[in-house]
């Protein structure tokens, strides 16, 4: 059973979405970055990250991220906010009663989206 | 040859083509088997890029979105799995109807309120937009107010300065006659939870389809508090405020407040627009919210109430982008 399915599967992560996003759009070192983004292709984006990272059913390809962030780059995008992304990831899902471990495996798979995220 | 007593058998028709479904197939598959370029990607009810519309999807196929797309038959391809015969919509656009102008009023210094009547009935749920099309071909649109018990269309239209659209219709007169199509748009009162709190904030003519939202709910039974917020440069630019006053005191779960940015009187808030609705409206994680207005007023208000605890899947909004001069 994958950790997805385990914290409540589809209507658990729709919720867990919010939290997620809300955490960035309240953190001032990486808020910026959604500015100018359309709020509800946003959540769905989010949605879909927070899906696959958890083993649940997502579609996901680095093409898409590494566009997605192309003109974040520009706007400074760093490792440094990379590791904040984790750091919320994280907390979100200890909020929805994830494990230690189970949290340490998501943040190393969120880890191999990393190349992609920054254009590397 | 089929008696009543067998059932349907499960079907597809898109246009004029039958497809049968196959036993445990879903739409996405039964669509893809029969050569359709049809959109998909996590097939599992997640990314909703197979997203269609009926007139009867099957309910399980509409978990987890929002209650207006619901509400208008749209469903996920990949989780439907029908038992009668299903007519997917193609997305034809409605027809274009001959309306006539019955009234307009000037109600604020730049804002006229036009009624219109159809020739033939239009289909529509208060707030939801129209097209008006232009002598020119040219179309704008705007959200209506009234509902369709009142047998007119009602619409706020502000004077864009150099506005080729606004311009002429400021200037139809009682009779003059215009072409127009619609519904379309999914910012519109669901009657799915009758005690749901709805907030419904809008900056200068988003008030047209808060009105008619209002008003739908009511009429259709709401018993949850309805909180309208309207928001305004100055307290000369917000209008129908008796009009409003007299909704708040015949409907006691109605709260009417106002909101300028600068001199404010007794009468109005004074600040802005989202930090105002935040304030009055209490907490927020019961709460449907319904934001109309310029697009960036309506994108603010969007951020802003989902950071202070709306759900996003409750938030509709109706950004009014502008129309090239």
């Amino acid at each position: 059973m994958s950790l997805y399915e385990r914290l409540g599967g589809a209507p658990a992560f729709q919720a867990a979405t919010d939290t997620f996003y809300r955490r960035m759009l309240s953190d001032e070192r990486v808020s910026r970055f959604f500015d100018d983004v359309d709020m509800d292709g946003q959540i769905a984006k989010q949605r879909a990250f927070l899906t696959f990272v958890t083993g649940g059913p997502a579609e996901y390809t680095g093409k898409d991220m590494r566009e997605a962030h192309a003109s974040l780059l520009e706007k400074g995008l760093s490792d440094e906010h990379v590791d904040i992304v984790v750091e919320h990831l994280g907390g979100t899902l200890a909020d929805m009663g994830a494990a230690k471990e189970d949290i340490l495996e998501v943040a190393a798979l969120a880890e191999s989206v990393r190349a992609d995220v920054l254009g590397r | 040859m089929s008696s009543a007593t067998e059932p349907e058998p499960a079907q597809l028709l898109v246009g004029s083509q039958v497809i049968g479904l196959r036993g445990g197939e879903t739409v996405l598959e039964a669509l893809e088997r029969s050569g359709f370029d049809a959109a998909s990607g996590c097939r599992a009810g997640t990314c909703c890029k197979c997203m269609l519309r009926a007139d009867n999807p099957p309910p399980e196929s509409q978990r987890g979105l929002r209650p207006t797309l619901r509400h208008a038959g749209y469903f996920l391809a990949c989780q439907a799995r029908p038992t009668g015969t299903l007519r997917i919509d193609q997305g034809e656009a409605p027809p274009t109807l001959q309306a006539r102008v019955q009234r307009s009023e000037v109600v604020a210094q730049d804002v006229r309120r036009i009624f219109l009547v159809t020739a033939e009935p239009l289909e529509f749920r208060p707030g939801q937009y129209i097209e008006i099309f232009h002598p020119s071909g040219a179309t704008r649109s705007y959200s209506v107010a009234s509902l369709p018990a009142d047998g007119v269309l009602e619409l706020h239209v502000r004077l864009v300065p150099e506005g080729l659209v606004s311009g002429w219709l400021h200037g139809l007169e009682e009779g003059d006659s215009l072409r127009l199509r619609g519904a379309f748009g999914q910012c519109f009162h669901v009657a799915d939870d009758e005690r749901k709190k709805l907030l419904l904030v809008g900056a200068g003519t988003g008030l047209a389809p808060l009105l008619g939202i209002a008003r739908d709910a009511l009429e259709q039974g709401h018993a949850g508090a309805i909180d309208l917020v309207h928001g305004g440069l100055a307290p000369e630019r917000l209008y129908l405020r008796d009009e409003l006053s007299a909704l708040a005191s015949r409907w006691p779960n109605l709260r009417v407040h106002h909101c300028v940015l600068k001199g404010a009187t007794k009468r109005e808030h004074e600040g802005s627009l989202d930090e105002v609705a935040i304030r009055l409206s209490g907490p927020l994680g019961d709460t449907r919210a319904f934001l109309c207005g310029d697009a960036g007023v309506v994108r603010l208000l969007q951020r802003s109430l989902f950071l202070a605890g709306v759900p996003s899947g409750e938030i509709l909004a109706d950004p009014f982008e502008a129309a090239p001069v």
